[in-house]
């Protein structure tokens, strides 16, 4: 079985990007071998009002209740963002916490993203971090200019220790050495996906020996990007079957509580 | 995995040449014999038949004896994989006469097979334009590091974007150039269309970028003749959007062993 931490479905603005919708991300992922996918709106994003992207989504996915987990993309630092919250983790069935600092414009540490944080760890609900949404050096110019700071993720990780945390999409193994230090201490987990990650380097030996096996994820970025090298990774990623099994589903399994491998929201 | 076990068929199935990797100093000057091997077990493991390799320095405006030492290097490495590794020249064009002796020692000692470039010039700099013209004569390509960056771009500000290639693309149409990792990062968009209708301009499709429509678009503006594989350290990159790319079977196999470049692969060790 594979799961996939970080999809989308929504209009990008910058490019024009296929397989945007719920119907086509499906597709892909059958065409790619992916049993069920975390997934969030694009257009929670860039909607002033974030929810609508998020009520949007559940609209978008009702149908395949089986194959997605969804994740709610919050604002905190637009007005009504604790309703909104209570309303995707409560009301709307909502499995994760998904924030953009860079695009909606506020810092991690600030106070109300802290309690945001917190409040996930209160609901039992993971914090995903992408540490960006595509390569900057080619970035729009009404694109954000920046990614997410180790710094930040490393001081938000610390403020929140109850908190689960899944970083995507960035450079991990860096941020692994500076947020694993903590780690011990933590009763929230830190997840880390390899989509930047080559694996014929030494980096991704060095992020299973950092953070161990039970701490890795698949995450493809689908449909934005190919999901294709994130599967030749693991076709070479020479871990054992127990590790890969983790790394393929069995963590993020154990996060969300599939103990029969489909989504139960 | 299994979905991958099968799509790897492309790269058992046909010749695979990788025209844009390095091989590194292992910081005394030598070559990193350790990670060289690395690189050609990989190739090995992933049905890559050739691995066409330089050492450029990224930084600065590095002097004639330094460009040798990285060619020098370059060279260890095609004797110790002969037949796998095949090698590109690193020159500086801004020391013209010792750039041309270089090329000429590169190419007629040490069996290098094209010249690579840096962001030391844009590529339509006027100081480049005898080491073009060498390699028109001499009959061998240029890689030249290409991006059109829109974040930071102080970071390089003599990196070439298309609209430089396509500028020496029409001065020099028998030049035989490629503009380097369209996958690298930059805006990869503005990159095609600048030099859609420059025929002697070709690109690799290197670089840790995996857009999706990245492979159908450098299709679409250059056609497969004139994209080249390539993975410049991104290697699962490199081969999952090949594998990834809804472009027909024959484009991709064109990618991979592109013929047009067959020519140049005669040379050398």
């Amino acid at each position: 079985m594979l799961i996939d931490i970080n999809t989308y479905v929504g209009h990008w603005p910058f490019r024009k990007v296929g397989n945007g919708t719920a119907d086509e991300l499906i597709k892909v992922m059958d065409d790619s071998g992916i049993d069920m996918a975390a997934v969030s709106s694009i257009n929670a994003i860039f909607y002033k009002d974030s929810q609508q992207g998020n009520d949007e989504l559940i609209g978008q996915i009702d149908r395949y209740k089986e194959r997605f987990i969804p994740f709610a993309i919050i604002n905190p630092s637009y007005t009504g963002w604790k309703k909104d919250f209570e309303d995707c983790i409560g009301k709307m069935g909502m499995k994760g916490l998904e924030l953009y600092p860079y695009y909606h414009q506020y810092r991690l540490t600030d106070s109300n993203a802290v309690e945001l944080v917190r409040m996930a760890a209160e609901r039992s609900i993971a914090v995903h971090l992408p540490c960006s949404v595509v390569n900057i050096r080619q970035r729009h110019w009404l694109d954000t200019t920046e990614n997410l700071s180790v710094q930040e993720v490393e001081e938000v990780v610390r403020l929140c220790p109850d908190t689960d945390f899944i970083i995507t999409n960035g450079p991990v193994l860096r941020m692994a050495g500076c947020l694993e230090k903590a780690a011990g201490s933590r009763k929230g987990r830190i997840y880390y996906d390899f989509a930047r990650v080559d694996i014929f380097s030494t980096d991704f030996t060095a992020l299973i020996e950092s953070v161990g096996a039970d701490r890795v994820v698949f995450g493809s970025v689908a449909p934005m990007q190919y999901i294709a090298p994130q599967l030749v990774k693991l076709h070479y990623s020479g871990l054992n079957d127990i590790e890969q099994e983790k790394v393929m589903s069995g963590n993020l399994k154990q996060l969300f509580g599939l103990c029969c491998g489909r989504s139960s929201h | 995995m299994d979905v991958i076990y099968d799509k790897m068929k492309l790269f058992k199935e046909h010749k695979v040449v990788n025209w844009h990797e390095h091989v590194w100093s292992d910081g005394k000057g030598e070559l990193d014999e350790r990670d060289c091997d690395r690189l050609v077990e990989t190739a090995c493991k992933t049905y890559m038949d050739k691995l066409v390799c330089s050492l450029p320095i990224t930084r600065k405006n590095p002097r004639p004896d330094d460009v040798k030492k990285c060619n020098d290097i370059v060279a260890r490495a095609m004797k110790r994989h002969p037949g796998v590794i095949k090698g590109f020249a690193f020159i500086n064009p801004g020391y013209v006469k010792e750039a041309l002796a270089e090329i000429d020692r590169c190419f007629n000692d040490l069996g290098m097979i094209g010249v690579k470039l840096y962001n030391q010039y844009f590529i339509s700099d006027p100081v480049v334009r005898s080491v073009i013209e060498k390699c028109i004569d001499l009959g061998i390509p240029i890689l030249e590091h290409a991006g059109k960056t829109n974040f930071n771009q102080q970071e390089q500000p003599f990196i070439s974007d298309g609209t430089h290639f396509a500028k020496v693309a029409h001065e020099y149409p028998e030049a035989v150039i490629i503009e380097a990792h369209i996958g690298g990062g930059g805006d990869w968009q503005w990159s095609l269309k600048a030099i859609a209708d420059c025929a002697n301009i070709y690109t690799d499709v290197s670089g840790s970028v995996c857009d999706e429509g990245l492979i159908e678009e450098t299709v679409r503006y250059l056609g497969a003749d004139r994209a080249l594989f390539g993975t410049d350290g991104s290697i699962s990159a490199g081969i999952g959007k090949m594998i990834g790319a809804k472009i027909p079977e024959q484009d991709k196999i064109k990618i991979l062993g592109n013929p047009r470049f067959d020519k140049y692969l005669e040379r050398g060790l």
